[in-house]
């Protein structure tokens, strides 16, 4: 007990939350980073992952154990240890305006690489087992391979980055589409050949096949269970949102996953069945816009329901997009392929039909019709390039299909807790949502 | 419209000041001049087309002003710049633009410029960022894409000998900026880093065929240079978007030559030819996809994956190397500590810069410049 008192924040940093589900998070984030601590007793191989490439299916298949580093930057940051790691990162030549979870990441395995391997004292959570591979992976931002390869600096792991493909906002989708899922496809089989060499082990197909169904499984599972906030009053709101996305991103081939998020949709149907909102009288509905959350003070989304506001979607940490699973393909790489290929296009072919719409603000555009949203409020990461450019574009397309719908630039940081100013940051709300008050009087 | 010198350096000088004017001249009379980003963009296949080839630069001393209202304060200050630019009609004179998907900002960008400022014609390359033999293949793949779009948007197809010809003549260029930098070689250099600047640039704004003339035009004029008997420190500058003189000049006014580098404006865009031999899409591919830019990942440690700069450094007998990063990029800060660790291996003094590419601080910089020079004099001595 006494060292997971050490391991908690300084301060409050979390938020309120409205479900059992997300109550159960913490315990599940504790026993996921211990399991990762005991798999070299076990004689498992640790991968360090980032989440949403692809390969999830393939590592567990292969029995390797996924430790997620941008997630850990992010449990430093709401323990309000994120600081001790990016000043060793920026003594270490980084810069300070680099990607806040590299710094991060960088700066603990730059400490464990000084101690001679040793875990950096008081590691949040007891710290990130030292990895036998390291698994990059181009989707979403250029840090989630870079940072892997700088590691090189400190560590003689073996490495392999993947492709994963982004294909462009106005692509002839039918056209690109062979050989953007053929290159794919062969990053996975790069990918299965460099684990198996490294594991000793060979890759059990029918075994992945499973492991792809069940995956699937679980995102139906909370899938359902998101459509459900749309119900009014909202069931369950951003604040939760971002732990519930934990075992989806970091467990996702986890039996318990699937559990989790049907006990989820259960828990959500009931809420919306019985009419229980997030809080007694929702005023306001507000959309969590594209931006990773202010790790270090998720606290400031309760400010928001003080004024009877619920944030009732988010257009971060999202569940991927369905896939109706081909029946004719049987080799499961194939169909990985296929399904990273479909799920990367998807809003850039629903925006291109829309006449030509870039897809980050067709996703707002979506959320704002179907979660009757009277607000948006993105968050400017200071040292989150790929989450945060683009903000502006949305905003721009938003004003041009709902004029008067107000929309917040909050500015902080994913981990910096420095860049954050609470003062500031609630004054900007308080004028925000008299402009949401404004905006809902006139429309309705 | 600025009126243009016809020969050597000093039509270099113009076009490098004003850098539109041809390109503008060009379209006005009816040719088609497509912009374009990085050093990535297969340009041959423009020039098959023929295409005027423009690549798309921003202004160094401009204060963003428009771009704030469309692109974020936090991101890359070179494609700030670059959009503000566009915002204010300096590239009007364009038929369309090709944005490769090269870094974050780059592919960030790409939705932002064709949703504000609508051009003609607009395609974003997807260039992969890791060398595995399927990343070469899938890269020819979309190069074809590109050339695809490219005929069908001109209403006119580009032929393997359409193709072949312009490969030619783009290997042609690189066969001479190499002879160029062979004059950099020789102590002292007989050709100054702020002069090859106005060649590097001017040859980014005007057809291949007019800087081919222009390269063998200012290599006679230099080869015709009695050599001084100076003997500057030797530096080499390494770093990404590098299109304005400022730095390299103010490192060259406090005593030193800058005698070789390693920028996307320089050897990285230049130095390799296309091989045709296994086919012209293939040749493409592989030229392209090999540049040794941070945003392509390329296995290995440091002493590997940076020899190339190893080699620039003892063939160019570079005394000191200066790295220069633009404020927000990922990639290059994420190399740079261990490029930094790489070069004071082989025994090499670093000063490292970041910059806001819009306003340097030229002030500060010649401080440490100064500091800079004489650690390396201290050594030479």
């Amino acid at each position: 007990m006494a060292e997971e008192t050490k391991t908690e924040p300084k301060q409050k940093t979390s938020s309120a939350k409205s479900t059992e589900s997300a109550k159960k998070i913490r315990y599940i984030v504790k026993r996921m980073y211990q399991k990762a601590q005991q798999a070299k007793e076990q004689n498992l191989k640790v991968a360090y992952c980032m989440v949403m490439c692809n390969y999830e299916e393939i590592l567990e298949a292969l029995d390797i154990v996924q430790v997620y580093t941008e997630n850990y930057a992010g449990l430093c940051a709401v323990k309000r240890e994120a600081e001790q790691y990016m000043k060793k990162a920026q003594a270490e030549g980084y810069s300070d305006v680099l990607c806040g979870y590299a710094q991060v990441g960088i700066g603990f395995d730059a400490w464990r690489h000084e101690l001679g391997g040793a875990m950096p004292p008081d590691a949040p959570d007891g710290g990130m087992p030292e990895p036998d591979v390291l698994l990059g992976c181009s989707m979403g931002c250029d840090p989630r391979w870079k940072w892997y390869q700088a590691l090189g600096r400190y560590k003689n792991t073996p490495i392999y980055n993947m492709e994963v493909l982004m294909p462009p906002s106005d692509a002839d989708f039918d056209a690109i589409k062979d050989y953007y899922v053929r290159y794919m496809a062969e990053e996975l089989r790069g990918l299965i050949a460099f684990l198996e060499k490294q594991t000793g082990k060979k890759m059990d197909y029918d075994r992945l096949t499973a492991i792809v169904k069940q995956v699937e499984e679980t995102r139906q599972w909370w899938r359902k269970a998101y459509d459900l906030r749309k119900a009014i009053p909202c069931p369950m709101s951003t604040q939760d949102h971002f732990v519930i996305f934990v075992p989806h991103h970091m467990l996702l081939t986890d039996p318990m996953t699937l559990d989790f998020y049907k006990g989820l949709y259960q828990e959500l149907k009931d809420r919306v069945d019985n009419k229980i909102g997030v809080i007694d009288d929702e005023k306001y509905r507000l959309l969590w816009g594209v931006g990773i959350p202010p790790w270090h003070s998720m606290y400031i989304l309760d400010y928001f329901q003080t004024f009877g506001a619920v944030f009732a979607a988010e257009t971060a940490y999202m569940i991927p997009e369905h896939f109706e699973m081909p029946s004719d393909i049987s080799d499961p790489v194939e169909l990985i392929a296929l399904r990273a290929f479909e799920r990367n296009s998807a809003v850039q072919r629903r925006g291109k039909e829309a006449g030509g719409i870039p897809p980050l603000a067709q996703m707002h555009l979506e959320r704002i019709r179907d979660f009757t949203i009277d607000g948006v409020v993105m968050h400017v990461t200071r040292s989150c390039r790929a989450a945060t450019m683009g903000q502006i574009l949305a905003r721009n397309v938003i004003r041009d299909y709902y004029p008067r719908l107000p929309v917040m630039f909050m500015e902080s940081d994913i981990v910096d807790v420095e860049s954050y100013s609470e003062a500031e940051t609630k004054n900007q709300i308080d004028t925000f949502m008299e402009m949401v008050d404004t905006y809902k009087k006139s429309s309705t | 419209m600025a009126k243009i010198a016809q020969r050597g350096l000093i039509r270099a000088r113009e076009l490098y000041e004003h850098r539109e004017a041809r390109a503008k001249e060009l379209s006005k009379k009816g040719k088609k001049v497509i912009g374009y980003f990085c050093s990535y963009t297969p340009v041959e296949i423009f020039t098959a087309l023929d295409l005027v080839p423009y690549r798309i630069q921003g202004k160094v001393g401009k204060p963003v002003d428009q771009a704030g209202q469309y692109v974020e304060s936090i991101v890359c200050p070179y494609v700030r710049s670059c959009f503000d630019l566009a915002l204010s009609g300096e590239f009007d004179f364009l038929s369309g633009v090709i944005i490769p998907h090269t870094c974050d900002a780059m592919h960030r960008l790409y939705d932002i410029w064709k949703y504000h400022l609508k051009p003609p014609y607009s395609y974003q390359l997807y260039v992969p960022h890791m060398t595995h033999q399927a990343s070469y293949e899938f890269f020819q793949k979309e190069i074809e894409s590109l050339k695809t779009g490219l005929e069908q948007f001109v209403g006119r197809s580009a032929s393997e000998k359409d193709l072949i010809k312009a490969i030619s003549l783009h290997n042609r260029s690189r066969s001479l900026l190499r002879e160029l930098y062979e004059m950099r070689k020789p102590e002292p250099p007989v050709i100054s880093g702020t002069e090859v600047m106005w060649v590097l640039v001017a040859g980014m704004t005007i057809p291949i065929q007019e800087f081919n003339e222009l390269l063998e035009d200012v290599i006679a004029e230099v080869r015709s240079r009695k050599p001084s008997a100076e003997n500057k420190p030797r530096l080499l500058i390494s770093g990404s978007e590098v299109d304005d003189n400022t730095l390299i000049h103010l490192v060259e006014e406090s005593g030193a030559s800058v005698v070789m580098d390693d920028l996307c404006t320089g050897s990285r865009f230049f130095w390799q030819d296309v091989d045709t031999s296994k086919g012209v899409m293939q040749g493409l591919a592989e030229r392209y996809l090999n540049i040794t830019c941070p945003r392509t990942y390329r296995p290995g440690k440091a002493a590997q994956r940076f020899s190339y700069l190893g080699d620039f450094i003892r063939e160019w007998k570079a005394q000191g190397v200066i790295l220069y990063t633009i404020r927000f990029c990922d990639t290059y800060q994420l190399d740079a500590p261990e490029m930094k660790d790489y070069i004071q291996s082989l025994g090499l003094p670093v000063l490292f810069l970041e910059d806001t590419y819009v306003t340097s601080p030229t002030g500060q910089w010649k401080t440490r410049v100064e500091a800079f020079l004489e650690t390396i004099e201290a050594r030479r001595e």
